[in-house]
């Protein structure tokens, strides 16, 4: 990191950190619908107590899911990568977020991705199968049979394959990975969002910023955990190396999925503001772009 | 022997026979999807064939596994075509069709001589184009047929029919559907693979395969009798062999053990030492216990064999010749272009033409379906050889499975750390089909999947004239050819639905570097 960026991220995220109650009292009576999202970052020794923490920080899982609910659970899956290279979500963190859920009351709760590569290795090699059968999820692989057109009746993003499983349960939550992306600067809770998606996702990589921000905008998230544990700093999506990798040991809580994203990227020491699919969901009045401006709760356990 | 002791060793038989179908199975199946650490010893059944054995001989740097297939040459010399009847996974399937079809002999005459002797001659026809580098012998080898064919055809369509048959049962919304859709989960979750496998010119060997089996209803063990050229080269040692079938004093000149004989000949009235596999069904049908195995030592008493004659000998070595120079005197011996790309540890193509056995247990490793059967793009010779297409699928940056599974090393066994190294080709990018080039949009698909961890394929922000001459900013799509690896993921996941704008074609590839 350059000394430029150093500085200008420390300021950028304590002035965001100091800045944050003040934003919301004074948010409180102009644009209440815009800044409600509260998000909250906890950073610790274990990914499963921050997240655990930081989920109760936000009001807890009762809140958010009622009892016989069917819950997905959507982490990011995409790649045959090990939990060290800091490709998919954390198992420790989505563990957390099952048995949250289990306990908040949920009936059923169902872990699944639409991958890059072939599903099987994913969510093998990502330590995710092995981790959601022990949390006692539903481990189901993306069926092409049931595929279903949603509409996210977006400026660019309309109607498009979906599949079934996501429309079908009662509650969604999404657990990405905060990582680099090529392409899109960044990859969070809005992009981990193209993994409800079939049909030739790749098509929807020109105007990938308006896309993006029309899945979000057209797709609800009942809660948002991203992993930011270990997090691949180059060569993302896929990465593989480990010098690539570095520990932030941060989990981020939120219902506001570009608000959570806005955090996480300040954490990965990016204006929100240079990011295209945050300007593209700001255009769109989906929330707070200035980190100054986003409701942000910071604490360490 | 009477018929109460015979039935004993035909249950011992098929028992036999059942045993070493399911082995195979189990092996080829398990090889599929497994974890590259518990990918089980498929090429065991390989490693048995003396015709390997000898296409190992012939074919540079030789493999001690292929030893192994001294075993059953010399068990041969002892009992004779024991391995068709008892062993051979093929067999035994045919030997079930055989069953399905089976009828009484109406007619006991002599059994027909040429059919048998086919597989004779093509032994010799493929021998000695072997021994001009053309190698053949994997096209017919019942090993190399049944792998194939199991892993392209059988288990791809058996997962198709399940697949179909579950998912159109769960959609009733009666009580057929309450049944069937735990069913369908379940075969979701543990049988059927997530994504269908398809593969190149199923017709052509499901046609081939499924035809050879059909075969059997009209004539015993069809393939095994008439055309396998391993059964012909343990029927030429069989003929020396000391284990044979006699006739007793007890015989009543039924002719009845003719009835079930495999290679529907009979002990009675046509014994031909190199056909019978011992498979014992004469000894149940006997109704007078006249039957016995007995020893024969050489040199003593006549050993009934197929006379194959002279001139068929001579004709079928001169066929061998035309077919050992067709192909090499071919157009694609000299280019130095080829459209195609092979899996990681191919061997340079001459080499890897003579190692390869054409038996697809790469095409079932592959976990990406991304090893295919070619049809022409290497050649004639080269039908069945393995294609990496990346139309199809992508060589998985953390996957050596298809290298440690090729039982001849014609793609030498290669660590994991060593298959990332291994050049397959390079990839090429079409400007005048890219998105980021010809359009000027954003894309990079391709270099979000390049596995390469310092990308091989890279972003370049360059400001083109976009519509009405308003300059915009893309960011243009570049390959890094040195740090390339040629895994062809880029080519498999370009979003254009007319042909992928970024290719992985054979340049540079490793393998054709003498000195690599």
């Amino acid at each position: 990191m350059k000394r430029r960026t150093f500085f200008r991220n420390g300021i950028l995220v304590s002035s965001g950190l100091l800045m944050a109650p003040l934003a919301r009292a004074q948010a409180k009576p102009s644009a209440a619908p815009l800044t409600a999202g509260q998000v909250v970052q906890v950073k610790g020794a274990s990914p499963y107590e921050i997240t655990k923490r930081a989920v109760a920080e936000i009001g807890g899982m009762g809140k958010i899911i009622s009892r016989g609910d069917v819950v997905m659970v959507k982490p990011n899956i995409g790649w045959n990568r090990t939990v060290e290279q800091a490709a998919c979500t954390n198992p420790e963190v989505l563990r957390a977020v099952i048995e949250l859920a289990f306990a908040a009351g949920a009936k059923k709760v169902v872990v699944m991705d639409n991958t890059c590569h072939k599903a099987e290795d994913c969510y093998l090699r990502s330590g995710i199968e092995a981790m959601a059968r022990k949390a006692g999820a539903e481990l189901r692989f993306s069926d092409e049979n049931r595929l279903v057109v949603h509409d996210f009746k977006g400026e660019v993003l309309g109607k498009w394959p979906v599949f079934r499983d996501h429309l079908e349960v009662d509650k969604f939550i999404n657990v990405p990975i905060l990582k680099h992306h090529g392409s899109s600067g960044l990859t969070m809770a809005m992009k981990n969002l193209y993994g409800i998606l079939g049909g030739n996702r790749g098509k929807l990589h020109r105007d990938l910023g308006e896309n993006i921000a029309d899945a979000a905008n057209g797709f609800r998230c009942h809660l948002v955990v991203i992993d930011a544990w270990r997090v691949l700093m180059r060569n993302g999506p896929v990465g593989g190396r480990l010098s690539d990798v570095e520990l932030r040991q941060t989990v981020f809580a939120s219902t506001h999925i570009m608000h959570a994203d806005v955090a996480a990227a300040a954490l990965f020491g990016r204006d929100a503001r240079e990011v295209e699919f945050l300007q593209a969901a700001f255009a769109r009045k989906m929330g707070e772009i200035d980190i100054a401006r986003v409701p942000l709760k910071s604490l360490a356990i | 022997m009477d018929s109460k002791r015979g039935r004993r060793l035909q249950r011992l038989r098929i028992f036999s026979q059942v045993f070493f179908v399911w082995t195979f199975f189990y092996l080829l199946v398990k090889s599929g999807g497994a974890e590259v650490a518990h990918l089980p010893q498929t090429g065991l059944f390989f490693y048995l064939d003396p015709l390997f054995l000898w296409v190992n001989l012939l074919s540079g740097r030789f493999l001690h596994a292929f030893l192994l297939a001294l075993i059953p040459l010399f068990l041969t010399l002892v009992l004779g075509r024991f391995f068709c009847g008892w062993v051979c996974p093929l067999g035994g399937l045919h030997q079930f069709f055989t069953w399905l079809g089976s009828r009484r002999s109406c007619k006991k005459t002599m059994v027909a001589r040429g059919p048998l002797r086919l597989k004779y001659l093509l032994l010799i026809v493929l021998l000695v184009a072997s021994l001009f580098a053309s190698q053949l012998l994997g096209w017919l080898d019942p090993f190399s047929l049944l792998t194939r064919s199991v892993a392209t055809v059988v288990l791809p369509g058996g997962n198709f029919l399940l697949q179909h048959a579950l998912e159109s049962g769960g959609q009733d919304s009666g009580w057929a559907g309450k049944a069937v859709r735990p069913l369908y989960e379940f075969s979701r979750r543990s049988l059927l693979t997530v994504t269908q496998r398809t593969f190149l010119q199923p017709a052509a060997i499901g046609l081939l395969f499924f035809g050879l089996l059909l075969l059997n209803l009209r004539r015993r063990r069809f393939f095994c009798n008439t055309l396998c050229p391993l059964g012909a080269l343990y029927g030429f040692l069989a003929r020396f062999s000391l284990l044979r079938l006699a006739v007793n004093e007890k015989c009543r000149k039924c002719n009845v053990c003719a009835d079930h004989c495999t290679y529907s000949g009979s002990p009675y009235q046509d014994y031909l030492k190199s056909e019978c596999v011992l498979c014992g069904n004469c000894l149940v049908d006997c109704p007078a216990a006249a039957i016995d195995f007995r020893f024969q030592l050489p040199g003593t008493g006549k050993r009934p064999a197929l006379d194959l004659g002279r001139r068929r000998l001579l004709g079928a070595a001169g066929c061998g010749l035309v077919v050992a120079a067709l192909p090499q005197v071919a157009v694609s011996r000299q280019a130095k272009a080829h459209p195609f790309i092979r899996p990681p540890g191919a061997v340079a193509e001459k080499e890897f033409l003579k190692k390869c056995i054409r038996c697809g247990a790469c095409m079932q490793a592959c976990p990406t379906n991304a090893v295919q059967p070619a049809v022409f793009q290497a050649g004639l010779e080269g039908l069945w050889t393995p294609l990496l297409l990346p139309a199809s699928g992508y060589c998985e940056y953390e996957c050596n499975r298809c290298t440690q599974v090729c039982p001849t090393h014609a793609l030498a066994s290669l660590t994991l750390e060593e298959k990332k190294q291994f050049k397959i080709g390079t990839a090429v990018i079409n400007r005048s089909t890219c998105y980021t080039y010809a359009d000027g949009y954003n894309c990079a698909v391709c270099e979000e999947h390049c596995p390469v961890p310092e990308k091989a394929i890279r972003l370049r922000a360059v400001e083109v004239q976009g519509f009405r001459g308003r300059l915009k900013k893309v960011d243009q799509v570049y390959v890094v050819p040195d740090l390339c690896i040629g895994c062809g993921i880029c080519e498999s996941v370009c979003p254009r639905t007319d042909a992928p704008a970024i290719r992985v074609g054979a340049e540079e590839e490793q393998r054709e570097n003498p000195y690599g």
